[in-house]
């Protein structure tokens, strides 16, 4: 077993981990980040996204001790206090369904709007393309992306 | 599904110790940058490591410099960090739009070119900018660096001319010495993130000069020395452009599996070749499609 | 028209805060403490084979390993419809995947390892995976003892064949109608499998306390149905319903894949191996693809004829469903469809054989849609075929065959009323029908495609479905119900239903999730007839709580029951109009009389609904005689497109679908639906390709090679258009719409690629390749079926 230490929603966390655990596995079960859902296990759908560094990855295919030293943000991190503006946009647009790709995408979401502000439907479209979503058809969600102007995180 | 197999990690903060270790396990350890290809197959059992050597915590493999008329770009540099590259953009366009069609974001933000051409997979879609870019391979091992050319790099499926105990350090684009226009073009199911089921890569330089490369129709991506020799040195005409077409299917050897059947591999490629010429010759004096346009 | 407060409204979706904040809670992310054990599952590799033994010694040598079990310590069958399928392989398996025994370990990676030291001994059998192969007199029988099965009573399987159900419907004399018609149009087309796809794969944990109380906690569309089915597979070990809780958290996903019971019957009989201990069953995305339900693959061959005015004389069709080896639930698609196969058109003579076969490729069931995407694939595609035949426009040609309210139906019932003439006028109009355009691009052609269709919830005649509310002292609202939200707004639309009646603000109005324990009784949430079904419960409940708020300020004021009424969460009275009591001034605490002395008490409501006029009574030899279907929903959809006639790739400019919901009681929830629906219909065209090895084994159990649409994938342009021609005798109006938003799009895609190029293609996906290489060899028609891949 190996000490890691990182920066997890803005708070120095600890957790034990052997070479082989998986991030998405330490963070939901030794962490308790349960937004971050498990849906492929081979990166290829998204729901398991998280910001590594202010970047969006799949979780599930990172080792946990690959985190050492990292800053990693989740949905519960957007959600300490007040709800970012990108959420209150989801909310208002009744944007998703099921729900269990919304962490995944409100991640990714959240890294577009940080490197693009202002970003066109197409932009919009790339930069989520691989967020997967079964129940949507996508529409609603891009709406919701498309009237978030202001993005802020509240880095603590 | 937790993996199963168990490895040590290291996470080394020198190139010398990289190279130590790789020669300590003789073989039996693997390089972690992204993490894209090699977590996958630990998972699936298609890998089982004695020792993993994560090499994120070496700056100097991070570089993306272009200096001299050439672009080094480190083993570290990721797809996104490319894709966001002015550089790259202005200087290496073909290269960025192939870079554009691989995986998605995501993927892109962790995936690097050094670990995607050690994968070494017949579809490739760095392979043909590689090819055609005539690009260097800067691998170092025990005894030091040496050069492989990515015309020699690619040996069979997964299979690369990387020795064991060596590692890539860095790739290097030398800028064409011409004026040149590029294009990438791949065949997927759909729009969204896919292997590429033929993907091409062409570049026109000033004075009829032509550099194609294929991928996902060969054991290997190769370039279409076949083609190249029909068009270069003659100005493109239609009639060149339909014995050119003809050529397709001498030069890719591709299969059918689940993604497409070796014939409409074939009917595409030719059609690819068609628009992914015209594209690139329209591009040599800034004109035609903007790069990144989906051409198919 | 009565202006409604609630209902017609786009309330906020009382889920949303909760599924944006991290906060929904699926399986997975209960926390089940230092207890939890983790199953593997030890599968079939060989698609039908005896079990000649299975050694554990080796796996249960293993540290951590609590248990292993095999088919021996499970001898039970259960099915929903019929009782053919087994907690584990008993004697045989019949697929590749099919679970044959478990470890239950401390941790996941023991439980891994320890599986594969199950040593399984088989000897093999010869598998059939071709439906109509299966039929033949020389066919391998897969289930011998298929004669002896219990099943519901309106199913017919045929004992030593593989026929698992046959409906035969006739109508009228379809003899004379082929010989009455001018033209006949006789063909086959071809469906293959398909997968749910849900994000959330399945998941089931099991837990038999130190007291004997099994509950388990699933992810799934009928909570109810599987306590039911577990009561019934595990009587012998002693256990009844009561001894059984289901509690269903959120859902990622159903689509009717979670519908009945597949693997979580594994978790439930596993628990009661390990007393104390919760045991977790998550299926990998793989197994999701394998080892759940797919949707059934179909041939089916069709004639129908016409008139030279466009009157259908006769329709003829047999199907022919690939079920896998256990039918439990799939037979009833086979039912289900078959009787409505005929589509929204108004027919004399019909002959329907529909045939439900089993198979060795994996068990497949219930999907969105329950059979009707698959026949509407066939019909509206024959139907444009003869349509252009005879030179009657297509959208014409639907408008003069397009059933009334009061047709009968192919099986003799009455038609409900509905919007059927209206939804074509609006989708045919929105994409510009009978507008030909060109693309400006010489290699492009653009083409349109429209088709209509309906469908009616598949279910038993007695299903039934309960509801309780209750007020809380600050006046806000908990509705008790066991349908289920799997994101298709549920939980919001009863709140609305309800506060139409009670007039509480939605945001103080919550609908709790189920658990057989507390919220009351409910079928399944399936066959989209919740909105109307468990929306009648709930407003059955609300009226009851009304009619109690009344009688208690009567006994307080004497006001008089008719002159009160409800406002603002406020009792008020039309002839004291200074007369306003809060609600929650009186409904826990009741209200204090002069004396000092108080009326009421908490105020409580229930409701119950079960339909009193459907039977299942109908003549085997005709299906004529019963009542099986409430009511059906009917739509139209187009799609405007444009084909590169190189590359053969599509892409969709508009797309259009109007679906009569009776009355919308959330209109944004239903445009999402149709948004959402549509795009799994339209993938199901043109991005998914199940495939098959020879085995019989799946090649693609995954994303990077079965392919749904991402963000990039979707129309250019989509309208969802809300008919309304209300249901007698639904909730405000209002009738289910769910599944039928995906029916119209294979359809529409198939007669849109035709009007463009040309070429018609009779077997699904309708892939780029199959429209190249048909341009390239110059074919018409395109019957090239794929599904399973030989070397």
């Amino acid at each position: 077993m190996k000490k890691i230490s990182f920066i997890l929603n803005g708070e120095k966390r600890n957790a034990y981990v052997e070479p082989n655990d998986l991030l998405v596995d330490v963070l939901r079960e030794k962490l308790g980040m349960h937004s971050i859902k498990y849906a492929c296990g081979r990166g290829d759908c998204g729901a398991c996204t998280i910001l590594l560094n202010g970047k969006g990855v799949r979780s599930c295919i990172i080792l946990a001790i690959e985190a050492d030293g990292q800053e990693i943000l989740t949905v519960e991190g957007l959600s300490k206090d007040k709800l970012t503006s990108l959420q209150e946009s989801f909310i208002d647009h009744g944007s998703f369904q099921c729900g269990f790709c919304a962490s995944g995408m409100i991640m990714s979401a959240t890294e577009l709007l940080d490197k693009n502000p202002n970003p066109t439907e197409e932009e919009v479209k790339e930069g989520l393309s691989g967020n997967l979503c079964r129940c949507t058809g996508y529409t609603p969600i891009i709406d919701a992306v498309l009237d978030a102007k202001k993005r802020d995180v509240d880095k603590k | 599904m937790a993996i199963v197999h168990e490895f040590e990690y290291f996470k080394p903060e020198r190139i010398e110790d990289v190279i130590k270790l790789l020669s300590e396990y003789k073989g039996k350890a693997r390089l972690l940058a992204g993490g894209t290809d090699l977590v996958v197959r630990i998972k699936d059992e298609l890998e089982s490591p004695a020792a993993v050597i994560d090499i994120k915590g070496i700056e100097e493999l991070k570089k993306l410099e272009f200096r001299e008329g050439k672009l080094h770009i480190g083993a570290l540099v990721t797809f996104t960090d490319l894709i966001d590259s002015d550089i790259v953009k202005k200087q290496f366009p073909l290269f960025w739009e192939s870079s554009k069609t691989i995986a998605s974001p995501g993927i892109r933000n962790r995936a690097t070119l050094a670990g995607n051409i050690c994968s070494g997979v017949p579809s490739l879609d760095s392979g043909p900018a590689l090819l055609v870019y005539e690009a260097d391979i800067i691998v170092r091992g025990a005894e030091g660096e040496r050069v492989i050319p990515a015309l020699n790099w690619f040996l069979g499926p997964r299979r690369t001319a990387l020795k064991e105990e060596e590692f890539v350090r860095e790739i290097v684009f030398s800028l064409p010495a011409k004026n040149h226009g590029g294009s990438y073009i791949k065949l997927g199911r759909y729009k969204g993130e896919d292997l590429a089921q033929v993907g091409l890569g062409i570049l026109a330089l000033e004075g009829n000069e032509y550099r194609l490369a294929f991928c996902a129709v060969g054991p290997v991506p190769s370039r279409a020395k076949k083609i190249e020799a029909l068009l270069n040195g003659k100005p493109l005409t239609d009639s060149l452009l339909e014995t050119a077409k003809r050529l397709v299917s001498e030069e890719i050897s591709p299969i059918t599996d689940v993604r497409a059947t070796k014939e409409y591999r074939v009917h595409v490629a030719k059609i690819m070749l068609e628009r992914g010429i015209r594209a690139a010759v329209e591009r040599i004096d800034g004109n035609g499609p903007a790069y990144g346009e989906r051409l198919i | 028209m009565e202006e409604f407060k609630f209902i017609g409204k786009s309330v906020k979706r009382l889920d949303e805060k909760e599924k944006v904040t991290g906060a929904a809670k699926y399986v997975d992310d209960i926390e089940f403490g230092p207890n939890l054990l983790y199953a593997e599952i030890i599968e079939s590799p060989h698609p039908h084979a005896l079990i000649k033994s299975i050694d554990t010694s080796e796996a249960e040598k293993i540290e951590g390993v609590v248990k292993v079990v095999t088919g021996k310590d499970f001898p039970y069958k259960f099915g929903l419809y019929m009782k053919d399928r087994y907690i584990f392989a008993q004697d045989k398996v019949r697929f590749i995947g099919e679970q044959v025994a478990a470890v239950i370990a401390r941790d996941p990676r023991t439980a891994q390892k320890a599986a594969k030291l199950v040593k399984v001994e088989y000897e093999l059998l010869q598998p059939v995976f071709d439906p109509i192969e299966a039929l033949k007199e020389d066919a391998v029988i897969i289930h011998p003892d298929l004669g002896n099965y219990p099943h519901v009573p309106w199913f017919f399987p045929k004992g030593g064949t593989n026929i698992t159900h046959r409906l035969k419907l006739r109508k009228g004399n379809t003899e004379k109608g082929f010989k009455d018609a001018d033209f006949i149009l006789e063909d086959t087309y071809r469906v293959p499998r398909y997968a749910h796809c849900c994000l959330e794969t399945h998941i089931a944990v099991g837990l038999l306390d130190y007291s004997g109380r099994l509950t388990i906690w699933a992810s799934t569309q009928s909570p109810y149905t599987q306590r039911n089915l577990f009561a019934d597979a595990l009587a012998p070990l002693g256990f009844s319903h009561k001894d059984i809780r289901v509690i269903a958290p959120y859902v990622g996903g159903g689509f009717g894949g979670k519908a009945g019971v597949t693997m979580e019957i594994i978790a439930a009989a596993l628990a009661t191996t390990v007393k104390g201990h919760p045991v977790k069953v998550m299926w990998r995305r793989d197994q999701e693809f394998y080892n759940t339900y797919m949707r059934q693959q179909v041939v089916t061959k069709i004639k129908v004829g016409v008139k030279k005015d466009g009157i259908i004389t006769a329709f003829e069709m047999a199907n022919y469903w690939d079920a896998g080896p256990y039918a439990e639930y799939g037979a009833n698609v086979v039912n289900a469809s078959g009787l409505s196969a005929t589509g929204p058109y108004r027919i004399q003579n019909v002959t329907i054989d529909s045939y439900c076969i089993y198979t060795n490729l994996p068990a497949a069931g219930p999907y969105r849609g329950f059979g009707y995407s698959e026949m509407s694939f066939s019909v509206e595609s024959h139907m444009t075929r003869i349509a252009n035949a005879i030179g009657i426009d297509q959208v014409e040609f639907r408008r003069k065959n397009g059933i009334k309210e009061g047709d009968t139906v192919a099986y003799g019932a009455p038609m409900n009323p509905n919007g059927l003439l209206e939804a074509i006028d609006k989708v045919a109009d929105e994409i510009n029908w009978g507008e030909k355009e060109e693309s400006k691009d010489p290699n492009k052609a653009i083409g349109k495609g429209l088709s209509i269709f309906w469908k009616a919830p598949a279910m038993p005649p007695n299903v039934t479905t309960s509801a309780f509310i209750k007020f809380n002292e600050d006046g806000s609202l908990n509705i008790l119900v066991s349908g289920m939200e799997l994101g298709q707004g549920y939980l919001t639309v009863m709140a609305q239903v309800a506060t139409e009646i009670l007039t509480v603000p939605i945001e103080k109005i919550r609908v709790e999730l189920p658990d057989t324990d507390r919220n009351p009784y409910h079928w399944q949430t399936v066959a989209s007839h919740v909105t109307w079904a468990s929306g009648n419960a709930v407003k059955r409940a609300a009226l009851e709580m009304r009619d109690k708020i009344f009688e208690v300020v009567h006994a307080a004021y004497h006001y008089d029951k008719d002159s009160l009424y409800l406002e603002d969460e406020k009792v008020k009275c039309k002839l004291h109009s200074s007369f306003e009591l809060p609600l929650k001034d009186f409904v826990i605490n009741g209200i204090q009389t002069k004396d000092g002395t108080y009326r009421g008490g908490a105020i409580v409501g229930s409701g119950s609904f079960m339909p009193e006029f459907t039977s299942a009574k109908q003549d085997p030899e005709t299906s004529q005689g019963g009542h099986p279907n409430v009511h059906y929903t009917v739509g139209a959809g187009a799609v405007k497109i444009e084909v590169d006639k190189q590359t053969g790739k599509i892409r969709i400019l508009k797309a259009v679908e109007a679906v009569d919901a009776g009355k919308a009681i959330n209109p944004r929830n239903v445009e999402h639906q149709i948004i959402g629906g549509l795009l799994q219909g339209l993938a199901t065209v043109l991005c998914e390709d199940m495939r098959f090895d020879e085995n019989g084994k799946i090649l693609n159990p995954n994303f990077t090679d079965y392919k749904i649409p991402t963000f990039l994938d979707i129309p250019d342009e989509v309208v969802p258009i809300i008919v309304e021609v209300p249901q007698p005798d639904g909730p405000f109006g209002a009738r289910g719409i769910a599944e039928h938003t995906m029916i119209p799009a294979a359809p529409i895609i198939a007669n849109a690629v035709e009007d463009a190029v040309g070429v018609r293609v009779k077997a699904m996906p309708i892939t780029a390749e199959k429209i190249a290489m048909a341009i390239a060899d110059e074919k018409k028609e395109v019957d090239d079926f794929l599904m399973i891949m030989k070397k």
